[in-house]
């Protein structure tokens, strides 16, 4: 080899004082680019609360305060006693499509999920891959004929037409049956033997052990509901039966466009408390299903 | 099978079964031959629902794009349709589809580079600190967990202005307060009158906002996965962070980034509820309407009238997505490493 | 280059924040690895061999202590500016990159005054492969060699930038018997050929033993025993190295010395000249038995194995803490297996006395 020693003759203290500075510069302008980016990401939220707290007359200050003069709570209750939006009436709507939903898409999705993983039968893997392919098509196309399929069935303006047409996602079939193939095959052999029943054996083994994967599910299903916009507006968007982002798009903006921003704000607000609950309690459990999906809600 | 019937049959089996040695072997196949009804039994649910509101809209919306002109009104009166291409020609002539593609595809090519590579900045940045690194993550992970709608509604009211003054608008709004504060001449960006590159940067920051926190997340996880000591290694051998950065992470995460990427074009292609949460249902400012209309809401709005025009365009979006996802593929085969 | 180690020490905080307890990985480990040597760092697992070898990568920083590259204190610099190669367990190949350009790369990463044109790279890199004799494997992916290969591109990598000190992580845990056996002789011949100072770790003594000028025997972050392979398996200083080195394992006996005779259960075995009276720990290599028709050692036999050149008696003896007593004897000795007990006479020098208490060596006269 070469008699070249590249690594001899440093002066040591020299480096070792060098090396310190970069590492703290470095560091410094690490956590003020995140930090940065903290801000700006937070900001939005921020804006919300504070803007909700202000009379329509402070917001309209040329120089905006960043704290508001004095919290003023009327906004959040004009929020609630409004007739441009029966708030408690949307909760409830969206409450109910969603566990609903959720529950239902559950079993289904279960019985589904079980079946694909544990059974055999003809045609299986055709199958499964032909659900799959049908991923990649976008929900638009579907849209089209499913509003003309509940329109035949008669179900405009129902509950029904809220829940059904989406009970069944090929993704979180797929998600728990890729659970559902890490266990064990001879413990299902091994119940099979000692006659246990296959619904028995679903609810004693399969669930508990893919019970973090279930209550992802659980979490971004319902999340779905209530974040959902386009079909609720299509096929029932009456009094009775709206949706809570459809009630909240179009409130408080009079016939002009001009829209009263703190009460609209301290609606926003409201409307998105119960996810930041949600995000709060339950995040490593909504990331970790996020972290495998590719979809929203 | 009834249910007493289904006894005696289980009876027979075991005591059967119990003659032999091979009991085992006998149960199993005896419930292989259950199996095959079984499968179809448990997916029955599934499979109703899915040959209802997936299977059929394939078929049905393919056949009504391919019929000239088809309403469902005009079909419901016993009107029938010539067969025919007239409607994917008439939606690629049609100017109101020509701006959708031509906004869809913008915001695409805007928003998914900036958002992958800020979300990998971050990402990257967030891998190498310790202090912090928790609270942090959940704080760019909160935009995900919003109703796109709502807050598209706060990002309008921080890009509004409240005209009332005769020189100046009483309230410019809060980015344009920074502006000013940084010099600049405040913009009308969503107001009546705006132009319609403002329009595009304030659905670029929100759509960029929105879809941080997913591609962090993906990429955080992709780098967590990474072996630490190709770091360790690197390291030792003295490397730069530049160049560690161009050479091994980005490397070791190029299929975490292909995947982020393809999805970041397959969202962008359906962009739609973004652009409601700012500009509300008529797609632009006021006075100039569906200015910043999208693919997915040209198909929205021919639902329940023009269901031909809106087969044909949602087959042009699904062709627009595959042919994109396997560019991309394509691209990243190439690039990915392993 | 001489490595010095002085005083160092590392404690690793703990990790359940309630309960303060932080974990000694290193102890004030003192030591100098001299010159153009191959030293092993050998131990069981979680003995703070590791963490040495970490810390003298400059990767770890230790608590307190210094460690000095010649005559230069390392201590606070970084990996890149010590001039080591490290050699991973798994070998931290690059998947993305070939053979060729996992070998440059620590040539590319050169700065200033250190910075080579192309030519001078790729013929290092060249030089390099040649000498682990991976020079036509250039073209390759990592994920198409063989367990054996990707350890000599890793070494390549390591030593084409010529470190002053080559440091390996159980070089040999990831291979096969057959590989492990080749792979070791290759290093030996490696660090023969180059003359680096290299350091490895293992938990394997016969790795150990086998390759290394010197060894250090290390338990629970102490250093236990410094020393040629050899000198430390015939003069093991205290009981756990007399039962970590060696395959198979020194027998172990409950003993008692008295009058200056060394008794096993009833018998006096040995001359035991200036120990006093007291319970000890005997340890008796398996080589060290001597079957005999006077034999002073009677044990009950269990089993005799004949391996070719040699034959294992295996029998039992109350005084025995291991549950059967292990001698290899010569091929030439007749064993009768049907007898129910055996005779053994003991080699001095092959049997080590230990304190009951701090199980330290007790020195007697051999004569």
């Amino acid at each position: 080899m070469s008699d070249l020693n590249v690594m001899q003759n440093r002066d040591m203290k020299k480096v070792s004082a060098q090396q310190k500075v970069v590492k703290i510069i470095v560091k410094i302008m690490l956590y003020a680019f995140l930090i940065t980016m903290g801000i700006i990401v937070l900001f939005p939220f921020y804006w919300m609360i504070i803007s909700s707290l202000k009379t329509m007359d402070e917001y309209r200050l040329a120089i905006p305060t960043l704290i508001p003069q004095y919290f003023d709570f009327r906004n959040y209750v004009d929020v609630f006693t409004s007739k441009d939006l029966i708030l408690g009436r949307l909760f409830l709507n969206t409450l109910y499509v969603g566990v609903v939903s959720t529950a239902l898409s559950l079993v289904i999705t279960v019985l589904s999920a079980f079946a694909f993983a544990r059974l055999e039968f003809k045609g299986k893997d055709a199958l499964f891959a032909l659900l799959l392919a049908t991923m990649m098509i976008p929900g638009e196309l579907f849209t089209i004929t499913n509003y003309q399929t509940v329109n035949t069935f008669g179900w405009m303006k129902t509950y029904t037409v809220l829940i059904v047409p989406f009970l069944v996602s090929i993704f979180y079939i797929y998600l728990l049956k890729q659970n559902f193939m890490q266990v064990p095959n001879e413990l299902y052999l091994a119940a099979k033997v000692d006659g246990t029943s296959d619904i028995k054996y679903l609810w004693k083994v399969m669930i508990p052990l893919a019970l973090p994967t279930i209550i992802s599910i659980t979490i971004l299903k319902m999340m779905g509901s209530w974040n959902s916009y386009m079909w609720p507006r299509l096929v029932a968007n009456d009094d009775a039966h709206r949706l809570i982002t459809n009630g909240l798009r179009t409130a408080f903006t009079d016939a002009s466009g001009v829209t009263d921003i703190p009460v609209q704000m301290a609606a926003v607000a409201v409307v998105s408390t119960p996810l930041f609950l949600v995000f709060i309690f339950l995040r490593k459990y909504i990331m970790k299903g996020v972290s495998r999906s590719g979809i929203k809600g | 099978m009834t249910e007493s019937k289904q006894n005696v049959f289980q009876w027979f089996v075991e005591v059967f079964c119990k003659q032999w040695v091979w009991q085992k072997f006998c149960v199993n196949l005896v419930y292989k031959k259950f199996d095959k009804w079984k499968g179809w039994l448990y997916l029955s649910p599934a499979l109703v629902l899915l040959a209802i509101f997936t299977i059929w809209p394939i078929f049905n919306t393919i056949r009504m794009s391919l019929l000239e002109g088809y309403t469902t009104m005009k079909a419901v009166n016993g009107q029938s349709f010539a067969f025919g291409i007239g409607n994917f020609t008439r939606v690629l002539k049609y100017p109101g589809f020509i701006t959708c593609l031509k906004n869809t595809v913008l915001l695409c090519v805007l928003t998914v580079p900036i958002s992958t590579f800020l979300a990998l900045l971050i990402a990257v940045c967030l891998n190498s600190i310790k202090f912090l690194n928790r609270f942090l993550q959940t704080v760019f992970f909160l935009p995900y967990v919003t109703n796109s709608i709502a807050i598209g509604m706060v990002f309008a009211a921080m890009f509004n202005m409240i005209i009332g003054g005769s020189v100046r608008p009483d309230s410019v709004g809060i980015v344009n307060n920074v502006l000013e504060a940084l010099g600049f001449n405040y913009v009308n960006w969503v107001n009546a009158g705006s132009e319609y590159w403002a329009n595009i940067v304030v659905m670029t920051v929100y759509i960029v906002w929105n879809a941080l926190p997913f591609k962090i997340l993906i990429l955080l996880g992709g780098l967590q996965s990474v072996n630490k000591q190709y770091y360790e290694a690197a390291k030792v051998d003295g490397t730069s962070r530049a160049r560690t950065f161009w050479r091994i992470t980005v490397p070791l995460l190029s299929p975490m980034l292909a995947y982020v990427i393809i999805t970041g074009f397959i969202g962008g292609f359906k962009e739609y509820s973004s652009i409601v949460g700012i500009f509300g249902e008529s797609m632009g400012p006021v006075g100039d309407a569906y200015a910043l209309d999208t693919m997915v809401g040209f198909i929205y709005r021919a639902i329940g009238n023009q269901e031909g025009t809106a087969s044909a365009a949602a087959i042009i979006l699904f062709f627009i997505i595959f042919a994109v996802t396997m560019v991309n593929l394509y691209v990243s085969k190439k690039k990915t490493h392993y | 280059m001489k490595v010095e180690l002085q005083n160092l020490t590392k404690i690793f905080p703990s990790r359940n924040k309630k309960e303060n307890s932080e974990v000694i990985a290193v102890n004030n480990f003192t030591f100098e690895i001299p010159d153009g040597k191959l030293v092993g760092l050998l131990g069981p697992s979680g003995c703070g061999k590791s963490t040495t070898l970490y810390m003298i990568s400059g990767l770890q920083k230790p608590t307190s202590g210094k460690i000095f590259f010649g005559d230069e204190d390392v201590t606070e610099l970084t990996p890149e500016n010590r001039g080591i190669g490290l050699v991973f367990q798994n070998y931290a190949l690059y998947p993305h990159m070939t053979v060729k350009q996992n070998i440059l790369f620590p040539l590319q990463n050169l700065k200033g005054e250190d910075k080579m044109d192309k030519e001078t790279m790729l013929k290092r890199a060249y030089e390099a492969a040649k000498l682990v004799q991976i020079d036509e494997l250039m073209d390759r992916k990592p994920s198409e060699l063989s367990g054996g290969q990707q350890q000599r591109v890793a070494i390549a990598r390591a030593l084409v930038k010529m470190p002053r000190v080559l440091l390996l992580d159980e070089p040999l845990s990831n291979l096969d018997a057959r590989l492990r056996l080749q792979t070791r002789e290759e290093i030996r011949r490696i660090q023969r050929e180059t003359g680096i100072t290299t350091v490895f770790v293992t938990h394997d003594q016969e790795e150990a033993m086998s390759i290394s000028d010197v060894i250090v025997v290390m338990k629970l972050g102490v250093v236990q025993q410094v020393g040629k392979p050899q000198e430390v398996y015939d003069n093991p200083t205290n009981l756990f190295v007399a039962k970590f080195l060696g395959t198979p394992p020194i027998n172990v006996f409950d003993g008692e010395v008295k009058g200056g005779k060394l008794y096993l259960g009833e018998s006096a075995v040995l001359d035991v000249p200036g120990v006093d009276d007291r319970a000890v720990y005997v340890g008796i290599r398996p080589e060290g038995f001597v079957p005999a028709e006077d034999g002073v050692l009677e044990a009950n036999l269990s089993n005799v194995e004949v391996m070719g050149r040699d034959v294992s008696i295996v029998s039992t003896h109350s005084a025995s803490l291991n549950p059967v007593v292990r001698s290899i004897v010569d091929a030439d000795y007749k064993i009768d297996r049907a007898s129910e007990t055996v005779k053994l006479n003991l080699k001095p020098h092959k049997v080590f006395l230990f304190d009951k208490e701090t199980e330290e060596r007790i020195y007697f006269e051999v004569n």
